[in-house]
C-alpha cells in the first residue's frame, strides 16, 4: 500500500465531498452520515463519484456503511477495490 | 438543441417521433376519456424496443445512451403524458434492479423487462408516506429458519400497477429498509384500480393490497438497510430524467398547438397571433421551452458521463420542466380559449397531465426544499 497512492485519493475524495457539502474543515475521521455533513442525494452522488473517478464499479457486496462512512473509509474501499491495498 | 445530437441520436429521435405521430397522439384523448391504453400500443412499443430501452444489449434491451432516452420520453410526453408514465416506471425498476440486483436476479427478471414482455411498476408510495419516504410503513418479516419473506402493507398511487407483472416493493425489515420483487400472481396481493384521477388517466395507477403475502427472500434486492439510500435513489433518478423529459415533450406539445391556433384563429380581422397580449404569453412559452430543453438535455449528458453532477442537474431539469409545463398548459387554454376547455383539445388534457408533472418523483416542494439548502450550502462555503 501506498502511502501517496492513498493520500491522493483522499484527497480527491475530500475535493468532492467539499464541493457536494458545506463543510471545509473535514477530519479524516468524521462520519459523514451521523453528523448531518451530506444531504440525502449524497449517498449515491458518492457512489457515482467514485465509480467515475477510479474507474471501479459499487456493487450489492460493497454496500456496507462502514466503506462510505468516512474519508479515511472510503480511501481505504477504494484502495480495496482498486487492487492498491495489501488488506 | 438538435445540433447537439449525434446523427445517430437525431435519427433515433425522429423514428420516435414518427412512432408518436402514428400510434400515439390520434389516440391519446380516446385513452384518457377511457382511463386505459390498450395492451396493442403497449405490444408496439416492446417490439420497438422501447420498453427496455436503456438496458443493455446483453440483457435483450437496446443500450441506448441517456440523451437518446431522454428524447423518447420528450416524444411521448408531446402525445400522452400518461403513456410515457409505462416508460417512466419500467426505466425505475430495470435500472435498479440493473444497478443492485445479483448476478442470478439480473438474469431472472431483467430479460422479460428488457423484451418488454414484463411491465414493472416502483411500489414505494403509501397512502401515509408520499414525500416523507422514512415513513414507510410497510411490513417485511423474516420467518426465523426460512428463507422467506412476509409482506404486510398498502402501496398507493402506483403507476402501471393495473397492467405490471412485477412490483418493487420498498418497506421496512425491523428498523432496515428492503426492496424486494414481487410478482403480480402472489398470493394475498390486492390490486385495485384507482380511476377518475385529474391527469395521467390512462397510467393504470392502482392501489396494491398485501395480506400475509409470501416471496423468497432471494427477491431482495441490495442488503436490507440500503434500499432508501441506494436502491430507490437509482430508480428515482431515472425516474425524474423521464418525468423531467415528458415534461418537455408536454410544454413543446402546448407551445405548437398555441402557435398553430393563433396563427389560424382570427378575431374581427386579425389573428390571435396579431394580439400583443398572446404574443407575451407565446413568448414566455416559447422562452421556458428552450430552458427546458437545455437542462434536460443536460441532465442526460450529466448521466451518459456518470457525473455525480447528474443528481443535481436532473433535479433542476425536472424542477424546471414541470413548473413550465404547468405555466404553458394553462396559457395554451387560454390561448385556445372555449375550445380549449373542452375534453376533445389537446391543450385541455395537457392541462390536467401537466399538474401531474409536478407532483410525481418528487414534488415541487420536494425539489425546492433540496436544491434550496444545495444553493444556500455553497454559497455559505464560497463566502468564508
Amino acid at each position: 500500500m501506498s502511502i501517496e497512492e492513498a493520500n491522493g485519493i483522499r484527497a480527491t475524495v475530500r475535493g468532492f465531498i467539499s464541493r457536494a457539502s458545506n463543510v471545509t474543515n473535514l477530519d479524516d475521521d468524521d462520519n459523514l452520515f451521523d453528523s448531518g455533513i451530506v444531504n440525502s442525494l449524497f449517498a449515491v452522488q458518492l457512489m457515482t463519484f467514485i465509480e467515475k473517478t477510479f474507474a471501479l464499479e459499487v456493487g450489492i457486496d460493497d454496500l456496507d456503511i462502514e466503506n462510505f462512512k468516512s474519508l479515511n473509509a472510503t480511501t481505504a474501499f477504494v484502495m480495496k477495490k482498486t487492487g492498491r491495498s495489501g488488506g | 438543441m438538435r445540433h447537439l445530437l449525434t446523427q445517430s441520436q437525431k435519427d433515433k429521435y425522429e423514428e420516435f417521433e414518427a412512432f408518436v405521430t402514428a400510434n400515439v397522439e390520434p389516440f391519446a384523448e380516446q385513452w384518457d376519456r377511457e382511463q386505459r391504453v390498450p395492451d396493442s400500443v403497449l405490444s408496439k412499443m416492446a417490439e420497438c424496443g422501447y420498453l427496455g430501452c436503456s438496458l443493455p444489449r446483453d440483457y435483450g434491451g437496446q443500450g441506448f445512451d441517456t440523451v437518446t432516452f431522454g428524447s423518447l420520453n420528450e416524444a411521448f410526453g408531446r402525445g400522452s403524458s400518461a403513456l410515457t408514465g409505462v416508460l417512466t416506471v419500467q426505466a425505475m425498476v430495470s435500472m435498479a434492479l440493473l444497478k443492485w440486483g445479483t448476478v442470478e436476479q439480473k438474469r431472472t427478471w431483467i430479460p422479460p423487462l428488457a423484451r418488454g414482455e414484463t411491465i414493472g411498476a416502483f411500489a414505494l408510495t403509501e397512502p401515509g408516506a408520499g414525500s416523507a419516504l422514512q415513513s414507510l410503513s410497510m411490513e417485511f418479516a423474516q420467518r426465523s429458519g426460512a428463507d422467506t419473506l412476509v409482506l404486510n402493507g398498502t402501496k398507493k398511487w402506483i403507476s402501471c400497477a393495473q397492467f405490471a407483472a412485477v412490483f418493487l416493493v420498498f418497506g421496512m425489515l425491523g428498523p432496515r429498509s428492503v426492496a424486494c420483487v414481487v410478482p403480480k400472481g402472489a398470493r394475498g396481493l390486492r390490486v385495485e384500480p384507482i380511476f377518475d384521477l385529474m391527469g395521467f388517466r390512462s397510467a393504470g395507477l392502482a392501489q396494491l393490497e398485501f395480506r400475509d403475502v409470501e416471496v423468497p427472500a432471494a427477491n431482495l434486492i441490495g442488503k436490507p438497510g440500503f434500499a432508501l439510500s441506494h436502491v430507490a435513489p437509482v430508480g428515482l433518478h431515472f425516474g425524474r430524467i423521464s418525468t423531467a423529459c415528458s415534461a418537455l415533450g408536454l410544454l413543446r406539445g402546448c407551445f405548437e398547438e398555441s402557435v398553430t391556433h393563433a396563427a389560424k384563429r382570427n378575431i374581427g380581422d386579425k389573428s390571435v397571433g396579431d394580439i400583443g397580449m398572446i404574443q407575451s404569453l407565446i413568448a414566455s412559452m416559447g422562452t421556458d421551452l428552450e430552458a427546458a430543453r437545455s437542462l434536460c438535455y443536460n441532465a442526460c449528458r450529466a448521466e451518459d458521463e456518470h457525473l455525480a453532477e447528474a443528481f443535481e442537474q436532473t433535479l433542476i431539469a425536472k424542477y424546471f420542466s414541470s413548473r413550465a409545463a404547468v405555466r404553458a398548459a394553462s396559457d395554451a387554454v387560454q390561448i385556445w380559449g372555449a375550445s380549449g376547455c373542452h375534453g376533445s383539445s389537446p391543450v385541455s388534457r395537457y392541462y390536467r397531465d401537466a399538474k401531474i408533472m409536478e407532483i410525481i418523483e418528487g414534488t415541487t416542494q420536494i425539489h425546492e426544499a433540496i436544491l434550496g439548502k444545495l444553493f444556500v450550502d455553497r454559497a455559505g462555503r464560497s463566502s468564508k
